[in-house]
This record gives structure tokens, sequence and C-alpha cells, in this order.
């Protein structure tokens, strides 16, 4: 449906490179990058806002790399809104209307109807300066999507809302998606990801360096950024060395690991999640691909339950819910067992 | 609740020093002025024509120069291009130059040698001593103000609104009528005041474009010339107290104006 092919564009100091993207019908696309990485660039290129250096864009097999904001049929909703200070609730949803020259009664209707399905018809009447950022926030999309263009275009739109409306957003945004509406939505935040994407890429300094199915990306990301934006913390750098047919990850302070795979560089970077690795008091009965000691270095508080920091010669970070961490009667700098499957420890290539 | 320490004390002195030395010739005037000669000079009709002159002709030449020079505002605010310094200093050429020496060069421009004076002849008219001529000298000397007040409201509307305009599908001059200009309103309404108010005082480049028919500040100087500093006083105070009018009346208009929009888009 949309198809980005080659794009170029420099800006300033900072480029987008070699830029290809497909976006298919009724696709909910999450792109991943810390602010800087290019993300809000790409939207406003497709937008239109800014136009390519070099390269094509293609809206339903039409090339419209060259064609006019207005003519694009693209809805961008920004990161702090834009909504005009200078309207009201309704003169903002009947912005574009107006622009297309929309008979007067219909704009009445299409924007009361819009407004009920995002909850704000008894906003109609208020000016925006005083709204919250989650009312704000359904009035961009409302205003976006009364005159149903092709392709939705969200900037971080988690971005200014209390936590506490994140998960309203969300339903909102699945409900879009499960209406039909395709989605590229860019944010810093791999959780927005994991909620929403049915295809997750992520940029980074101008690059698209991963994309696939989100469980695809955070199981199995490419480098150490991808394994960041993921929200992994257990990186080892490792020598790589078999024995008898078996791959094992060899750490500079000697703790040696089981890793799977079939051929594996001489060194390289491998990562853990911390929800992979389960944490005993006592050593635990059975066989384990990877089982060691460690004392707790430290313990943080999280939102589940407690990361607990184990020293096993390497520092891992483990998540443990809060029954669990009851049941381990753990304390700083006592002694604890860990284990994790050959299959959690992912190689990177660090080529890319 | 401020703690007076030695170095607010000489700040307090200094500002009152200034704030007196803008009032005391002011108030000087208003008391050296009996108020018999003050409504003599009120009720003398050249005193009022002169004055209605003034204002009638600053106010148009600002209305008329504002409809150009809105555009080159926000061009100004908005676009990058080569050479934009220079722009900005051509802009605000005439508040450096000697306003005689602004007249001077207009006059060469409307007097039947110039251009723009053969092309108002050819039409059968005569720019010298006419309103016409004084409102380009007064635009000419005052046209600044305006400009810069306007581009730094412009240049305060979020550009995000106006992208988020035209993605919305509005058409470039759309954005700009109904919401770059309505969000640069209050920088806009206050550069007009101003221009208005600077045209209105303007003396040096009217009176080499036109001694006739007199605007108040070149009455004030020839009845100043003529008769003396007593004669030229109550002409003086009135047009100042005419002049502090008109401006407490726009500002409160300017305000006024923002009060209605606000309620008619609470009641829309």
């Amino acid at each position: 449906m949309l198809r980005l092919e080659n794009i170029n564009k420099r800006f300033g100091q900072f480029a987008l490179s070699d830029i290809n993207l497909n976006i298919r019908e009724g696709e909910y696309y999450v792109l991943l990058g810390r602010s800087g990485s290019g993300k809000t660039l790409l939207l406003e290129l497709i937008a239109g806002l800014t136009l390519p250096d070099s390269g094509s864009i293609w809206l339903d097999d039409e090339n419209i790399t060259h064609r006019k904001i207005q003519k694009r049929n693209t809805g961008l909703v920004f990161q702090d809104y834009a909504i005009f200070p200078n309207m009201t609730v309704f003169g903002n949803i009947a912005y574009p209307l107006m622009a297309r020259k929309t008979d007067k009664k219909e704009i009445f209707t299409a924007v009361k109807n819009i407004a009920a399905g995002m909850n704000i018809d008894h906003l109609l009447n208020r000016n925006t300066p005083n709204l919250s950022g989650g009312e704000l926030q359904r009035v961009a999309l409302a205003r976006t999507l009364v005159t149903s263009p092709r392709l939705l275009l969200l900037d971080e739109p988690m971005a200014s809302v209390d936590a506490s409306l994140r998960d309203d957003i969300k339903r909102i945004l699945r409900k879009l998606n499960r209406d039909g509406h395709t989605i590229i939505h860019v944010t810093h935040d791999y959780r927005e990801a994991v909620n929403l994407a049915s295809r997750a890429g992520v940029i980074h300094n101008g690059r698209i360096i991963q994309e696939g199915l989100p469980a695809e990306v955070f199981r199995k990301p490419v480098n150490r950024f991808v394994a960041r934006y993921a929200g992994i913390r257990n990186f080892f750098r490792v020598r790589f060395s078999q024995e008898r047919g078996k791959w094992k990850a060899i750490c500079p302070n000697k703790l040696v690991f089981n890793i799977e795979g079939d051929n594996h560089p001489g060194e390289g970077l491998v990562i853990i999640r911390s929800d992979d690795v389960k944490v005993f008091r006592e050593k635990p009965a059975g066989e384990f691909d990877n089982c060691f000691m460690g004392t707790i270095a430290d313990i943080i508080p999280c939102v589940y339950g407690m990361e607990l920091l184990v020293d096993a010669g390497e520092k891992f970070f483990v998540d443990v819910r809060q029954e669990e961490f009851e049941q381990l009667e753990a304390r700083e700098l006592s002694d604890v067992w860990i284990t994790f499957p050959a299959r959690a420890a992912v190689v990177l290539n660090e080529r890319i | 609740m401020i703690r007076y320490n030695p170095f607010s004390w000489i700040l307090l002195v200094l500002s009152s020093l200034v704030l007196l030395f803008i009032l005391a010739p002011l108030a000087g005037l208003f008391i050296h002025t009996a108020p018999s000669d003050f409504f003599e000079t009120a009720g003398d009709r050249e005193v009022q024509q002169s004055i209605w002159l003034t204002l009638w002709v600053s106010f148009t030449a600002t209305f008329i120069s504002a409809l150009g020079a809105v555009p080159l505002a926000w061009f100004m605010a908005r676009r990058n291009f080569p050479l934009k310094n220079v722009v900005q200093g051509i802009i605000d050429l005439p508040v450096v130059l000697p306003h005689t020496a602004a007249g001077i060069a207009i006059l060469g421009f409307i007097s039947r040698d110039g251009a723009l004076g053969r092309a108002a002849d050819a039409v059968g008219l005569n720019l010298i001593n006419n309103p016409a001529g004084i409102a380009l000298a007064m635009a000419f000397v005052s046209l600044p103000f305006f400009i810069n007040s306007a581009r730094d409201g412009f240049a305060a509307v979020p550009e995000k609104l106006e992208k988020a305009g035209l993605n919305l599908g509005a058409s470039r001059s759309r954005v700009f009528f109904t919401i770059s200009i309505p969000l640069a309103r209050q920088s806009i309404i206050t550069g007009f005041v101003m221009m208005f108010a600077r045209g209105m005082s303007e003396f040096g480049a009217v009176v080499i474009v036109a001694y006739h028919p007199m605007i108040a500040p070149v009455l004030i100087y020839e009845r100043f010339s003529s008769y003396g500093l007593s004669y030229s006083r109550p002409a003086s105070v009135l047009f100042i107290l005419v002049a502090l009018l008109v401006f407490i009346m726009l500002r409160l208009v300017a305000r006024r104006k923002k009060i209605t929009q606000i309620t008619d888009d609470a009641e829309a």
C-alpha cells in the first residue's frame, strides 16, 4: 500500500539513508527509535511536509514523491498534537472539512459523529487551551480521521499523555486498526510496539536496522541498539568456542555458558533477556543448559516485582515477580542460583 | 515582599530619574498652559483641521502599507534565503536615517522628475503638498515598526500548526488566513498601533514633502517659529492629548477584539 524506495534526505548534520519501507493495507507498523534517530523526519517525508533528496514514495501504486501535501491523503498526528489554539474543539475537527468546502450540514454531522466515537462530544464548544493531554490527543485524532485518510501517521502519540491515560489511547488506536485503518506509529518506547504493532521496525542514525514481527525483533535483536530499544540489559562480550559440536561463550572473567547455533565468529556480543533467567534459593534439581551460583548485588523495585542484579562472575539482571521474591527471602549479598536455557543467549550481528 | 539592598536602591533611583526625565517636560507643558488659551486653541478651526488631517492620513498610510507589509513580515519570519540579513537591514533603514534626509529622498521620488511623481502627474495628481505625499512620508519612516512587530508575531506561531493545517488539506493561503494571522494578531495590532502613532508624530520627513496642508507637528512648529513658545504650547498640549486618547482607544479596541473572539468561540 505504502512503499518507500531508497529514500535519502539530508537535514543539517543528520541524514536519513537508503530507507526502504513497505507497509501493507491494515497493518499497524511501529517504528522504534531514539529522539534524533530520524523517525519524525520520516513521517514528514511521507506526509509531504519535506521532500526527499532522492528516492520515491508510492501510495496505492501511485508515485506521490512530489505530490502536494494537501493531495496525499495521509493524516499526520503531531507529537504535541498541534491543536489550533484560536479555535474551539468543533473548529479544530471541522477545519479539514471546511478546507474541502464541505456543506455546512454535512460538516456538523461528521464532526458530531466522529466526536461521539472519540468520547469528546461534550467538549465540542470548549476552547482548546484548557483541555487535558488525553482530550487534546482525542481531538487531534478526530480532526485527522474526519476526512478518512488512507494512512494514519502517529508521532509519539503517548509522549504527552499521563501514564494513566495511555491504556485508553492504546485501546482507541487498537480499535482504529481493527476498523481497517493502516497506521504507522513512531515511538522511543518498545512497550508500545509490544502492545500495538503487527509489525515493528527499529531506526537508528537515519537507517532502518531491523524489521519484523514484534516478538521476532525483541527475541532476536540484530544488534546492540535494537537490543537496547527492546529493553534488554544483559550484554556480554564473549569469545566463542566449540567443544564436541556444542558452542560455548567464554566471558572475559572466565564464566562459560552454553549457547545454541551452528556457526559463530571468533568473538561477539551476546544478550540474554532478564525474564529468561530464573533464580532459586537452593541449587535446583534437574538438568539445565546453564546453572550458576551468584550473590545478589542489588535489589531494585519495579512495577510487577523486583529486579535483582546477580553477580555470578558476570552480572545478570533478573526479573522476579513479587510472590517469587518473597519466597526467595533474598537480601543483598545472599547467595542464589540462576539458570537460563542455551537458546536464551542471542548472538548479535555487530556489522549492522 | 521585596528586600531592599543598596543595589535595589540604585536601580530604583536611576529608573525614577529616567521616568522623571520623560514626565517633567510634559508636566511643565501642561502647567504652563492656561485653560483659557487651551480652549481657545481647541476651538480654532485651523488647529482642528490639522489634527484631523494628521489622524486620518497616518491611519490611511498605516492601513494601506500594512496590506503589503504583513506578507513581508511573514516571509521574514518563516523563510530563509540568501541575503536575508541585507533585507532586514533595508527594512530597518528608515529608523536610522535622519528624517529630513528621508524627506528629501521621498521628495525626489514624488516630484515631477521622480518615477512616482511622473506617474501621478499623468493622472493629474501632484503629490507634493498633498495628503498622499504626506502619507508616503509617514509610511516611509514608520513602516519598520509595523514589519518588525508583525514578524516577531509570526515567528512566535509554532510552525507545526501551519504544517498541521497543510496536512489537514488546507491551502497555503487558507493556513495563512486561518492560522498564521489569527495567532499573530496581537503583534500585528501592536505593530499597527505603533506605526500609526509613529506616523502621526512625524515632522522631519513630512515638512519637506508638504508644508501645506499642515499636519499637527508642522502646525506646532509654524506657531513656534512665527509667534514663540507660549503661543505654540496650547496646540502642543491639545495634540498630545488627542494622540494619547487615540492611542488608548486603539489599545482598548485591540483588547476588546480579543475578548469578543474568545466569547464568540465559546458560543460557536
